[in-house]
């Protein structure tokens, strides 16, 4: 079925458009983005069930932006009279007034940005999904999630809870500008398991992994497999050793190489940081950052995830951008206002957090390019290293190219064999390019993450997806 | 609205709520060097609903919860009510009840955004920049946050507070080399010059960063914690006192025992306040209708008291407790100096420092320390930490001297004893 586009905005899009009508004759350039997203929460453990009708996607709210004077400037809010769209404009004209009068006595210069093209569309997209979260039978959700609790509990060993976690959103957007008339309407859908048991040290470890996808809670019904590699992971770690930090040969699974893309790489060609030149990236265009079996994509039409997209948040399409082409830097990811201001063409990269947040170039889905190689020959092919698995998180350092990812285990490597040894946690850190141009193996099977958020230093979070296949190449571990 | 809302859960039936309505006014300034990229202005008000039904004839409760939208009408208002409280049936918890204890009422704090903002603003622009020192860009958050509760047992409260945030990215260059570093303060009142200060000396470590060697390969060392990264490890031990991780067995630190045996550093103490000047979180009642009152959390290495929500609370059996937000640390013995040994590696800076409040995993990348060695003070970055909070607590020591960040006031100077290095060099 299609999910179908939010009537509640269809009934504001009249009043919405008198907005724009009415601050059309204050300022150059006027379109506004609207929202109406729905979706819950559940979290189901031995000792605490939480279902809330609300999560990071979940929201009602508009925000407009507007030119004037080479300045954009944008408000939002949540509260609208349809029956009288004019007070809601003259409310946002004044507010925005007051807020320039102030920057007006400190004299603050404007870093002055053309006016955007606001090229004819009109649009309407509604994404396949099997069901909706809105109409999802909780109940029966509810107790399906609650079994797979119970059987962590009782599979795991020393199983001090099991959690499982079920999200799933079904998103509305409305953008709308004189010319242009955008509406999509998607789902995503994502689940996750986490266990807690202590090592014989006392030492209390956590099991995680996840399902997610571009569909309903459909989705939800992949966490029967997940549960049952619980145990095996959870055993993993409870006789983990810490790793002898140095560098070594690696072998990323799927879920590593798509945080390597993502942090390592993917914050690093955001293209509002080449606007502040806070992106070392900026200076490699058309350079080499990687080995020739390094080609990576980025955009929302470059998989079904829950990152997908038809347009983004400020109204232009949706884009797949080659980032690097057998290891040459051809281009980064662009939000619109940024685009202006480079004097190139905005990729559909801005996202907000909200309606309430301001737009940034953000990731959608991030993914390096399959190889040929199998994974058992990736792993005869190492004296003594690790096989990396389980992502926890990463950090951006866009300028320097450096890299933090902190993974939940690493499996040893030692002349082409398993040892059986297991180490956890494990902190990669180092340089970006000598970790692409390391990458001397590439699996030839993809896989797509997308649970947890991105943010943009420690704010705005937004869903993205990343991946890769199997990839082998060297780090520094500690 | 309000009115609407207790109205209409009345007329569900549902005897147990709780409501929270908040109006958030925001004026936001983007800068890029010193000229405006972007001005933003956020006006938004939103209904928190939980609601509660009694199940298994009292012995449990179930709860949902979801976020109302001033626009909904009352047949959309009451749709939605409807399937939360239904909603509230599938979620089977011990049973707990709500505050009930009336609360006396809260001065309102007269916050007027625009008069936080300019002389913020003009005190950022206005910061002495050299020519190899700068202020790449920053954004500028200014929050006026209402909020009204009142639950079922009548419990009511209102009030206003300041909640701010300030971005800033400084950059260094020397020769055609050029680094960042990134600053996050979040604040309640704001004092323009604490701001200044703090980027001027962020001027200097960046100096420091320009000019930073390769962290050398230690394998072990004692660190020294300067910098807002400290925040972390206490954060850890504020954790483990919360009610929700004590109740789910996550946590072993029990009322009235040492949380640490045989500790031979510092006995530390963890003293919860509901009033901190100039924090974010400057306000005397919790997301529960709870009066929050200043105590020990950990005294002198004894655990005192837990915090958290009514409902983890109740089921630990501490019915009077309440959640915490401002933590003030004490316990150093010493002034910085007497932490410092010949050889040790002070950490300033990191990626995102992470200790993980359950397993107590320490784990980050190093942007900026100082390796205090042959009577030298070497700027060093790159590499990282690795350890575990259990081997460091027993031996743990830290400065009489503290400093506060946001909603926490901590030691200046915080010495962890035999830490992992993966160095670079």
């Amino acid at each position: 079925m299609k999910a179908p586009f939010s009537s509640y905005l269809d009934h504001i899009l009249p009043p919405l458009k008198s907005i724009i009508d009415y601050l059309s004759s204050y300022y150059e350039y006027v379109s506004l983005l609207s929202t109406d997203s729905v979706g819950f929460t559940i979290g189901i453990s031995k000792k605490k069930k939480t279902l809330q009708n609300e999560n990071l996607t979940t929201e009602r709210g508009t925000v407009i932006r507007v030119l004037k004077d080479g300045l954009y400037s944008e408000y939002a809010f949540n509260q609208i009279n349809p029956e009288e769209p004019e007070l809601t404009a003259k409310n946002a004209h004044l507010a925005l007034e007051q807020q320039f009068q102030m920057l007006k006595h400190i004299r603050v210069p404007v870093f002055q940005t053309a006016a955007c093209k606001d090229e004819p569309l009109d649009l309407l997209i509604e994404k396949e999904t099997e069901r909706l979260p809105e109409n999802e039978d909780l109940g029966s959700l509810v107790s399906f999630l609650s079994d797979l609790s119970v059987k962590g509990q009782q599979t795991i060993t020393n199983a001090i809870d099991c959690n499982v976690r079920a999200v799933s959103t079904h998103i509305s957007k409305l953008f709308l500008s004189k010319e242009r008339c955008l509406r999509q309407s998607y789902v995503y859908t994502e689940g996750s398991i986490a266990a807690f048991a202590p090592n014989q040290d006392g030492e209390i470890k956590t099991a995680y992994e996840g399902v997610s996808g571009l569909g309903g809670p459909e989705i939800l019904a992949a966490l029967q497999e997940t549960i049952t590699k619980m145990p095996k992971i959870m055993d993993d770690l409870l006789k983990a050793e810490r790793v002898s930090p140095g560098e070594y040969e690696i072998i990323t699974d799927p879920g590593i190489s798509g945080l390597i893309a993502h942090e390592a790489f993917g914050h690093g060609v955001e293209m509002d940081m080449f606007v502040k030149e806070r992106a070392l990236g900026a200076q490699y265009l058309n350079k080499r950052v990687g080995s020739d079996l390094v080609t990576m994509h980025e955009g929302a039409l470059c998989a079904d995830s829950v990152a997908s997209y038809a347009f983004d948040d400020e109204g232009t399409l949706a884009g797949d951008v080659t980032e690097i082409d057998h290891g040459i830097l051809k281009t980064g990811i662009c939000d619109l206002i940024s685009a202006l201001r480079l004097g190139i063409q905005p990729t559909g990269n801005g996202k907000r957090e909200n309606y309430s947040h301001k737009v940034y170039t953000r990731m959608t889905n991030t993914l390096f390019e399959c190889g040929n190689n199998t994974l058992e020959e990736m792993i005869s092919s190492i004296k003594h290293g690790y096989l990396l698995s389980g992502t926890e998180s990463g950090m951006e350092d866009p300028k320097h190219w450096g890299i933090q990812c902190i993974i939940s285990r690493g499996y040893e490597i030692r002349n082409g064999e398993m040892t059986g040894k297991v180490v956890s946690p494990v902190i990669m850190t180092g340089y970006v390019p000598d970790l692409l141009g390391n990458i001397t193996m590439a699996g030839s099977e993809l896989r797509i993450d997308g649970n947890g958020a991105c943010g943009k230093g420690y704010k705005e979070w937004v869903k993205v997806a990343d991946g890769g296949p199997y990839l082998k190449t060297k780090a520094r571990l500690g | 609205m309000l009115t609407r809302i207790i109205d209409q859960i009345h007329a569900l039936g549902c005897e147990i709520f709780e409501i929270t309505e908040e109006t958030i006014n925001t004026w936001e300034f983007y800068l890029i060097r010193h000229s405006l990229d972007q001005n933003r202005v956020v006006e938004t008000k939103q209904f928190h609903i939980k609601l509660y039904r009694r199940l298994n004839r009292g012995a449990d409760i179930g709860i949902a919860s979801g976020i109302i939208s001033p626009t909904l009408n009352d047949t959309e208002l009451n749709a939605e009510l409807s399937k939360i409280y239904l909603q509230a049936g599938l979620t089977c918890n011990p049973s707990f009840s709500l505050n009930h204890s009336s609360l006396p009422p809260i001065p309102s704090l007269d916050v007027d955004i625009e008069a936080i903002s300019s002389p913020l603003l003009k005190s950022i622009l206005e910061i002495p920049e050299t020519e190899t020192e700068r202020i790449n860009s920053c954004e500028l958050f200014v929050s006026k946050v209402q909020k009204m509760y009142v639950n079922s047992n009548g419990v009511t409260y209102r009030m206003t507070y300041p909640c701010s945030m300030l971005e800033v990215v400084i950059n260094s260059r020397e020769n055609g080399k050029e680094i960042e570093l990134y600053r996050n303060y979040t604040f309640g009142t704001c004092v323009p010059m604490l701001f200044v200060n703090r980027i001027k000396s962020a001027f200097q470590l960046g100096k420091d960063r320009l000019h930073a060697m390769p962290t050398p390969r230690l394998t072990k060392s004692d660190i020294i914690l300067s910098g807002e990264s400290a925040v972390s490890l206490y954060e850890f031990y504020v954790s483990k006192m919360n009610a929700e991780m004590q109740y789910r067995s996550l946590s072993d630190w029990t009322v009235g025992k040492e949380i640490v045996p045989d500790p031979t550093g510092d006995l530390i103490s963890i003293y919860a306040v509901s009033h901190l000047e100039n924090s974010s979180h400057d306000y005397p009642v919790d997301a529960d209708g709870a009066w929050i009152q200043d105590r020990y959390l950990i005294r002198d290495n004894i655990a005192m008291s837990t915090w958290g929500s009514k409902q983890m609370s109740d089921y630990i059996g501490s019915s009077n407790s309440s959640s915490v937000y401002n933590i003030i640390v004490s316990g150093g013995k010493v002034p910085a100096e007497g932490l410092h040994s010949d050889e040790y590696l002070e950490l300033f800076d990191f990626s995102d420092l992470q200790i993980d409040p359950v397993g107590g995993d320490i784990l980050g990348e190093i942007r900026l320390g100082y390796w205090h060695h042959g009577g030298r003070i070497i700027p060093v970055s790159g590499g990282s930490i690795s350890g575990n909070m259990q081997d460091v607590l027993a031996s743990i020591r830290f400065s009489i001297e503290t400093v506060q960040y946001d909603n926490y006031v901590i030691p200046k100077e915080t010495l962890l004893r035999n830490l992992s290095i993966t160095g670079v060099e």
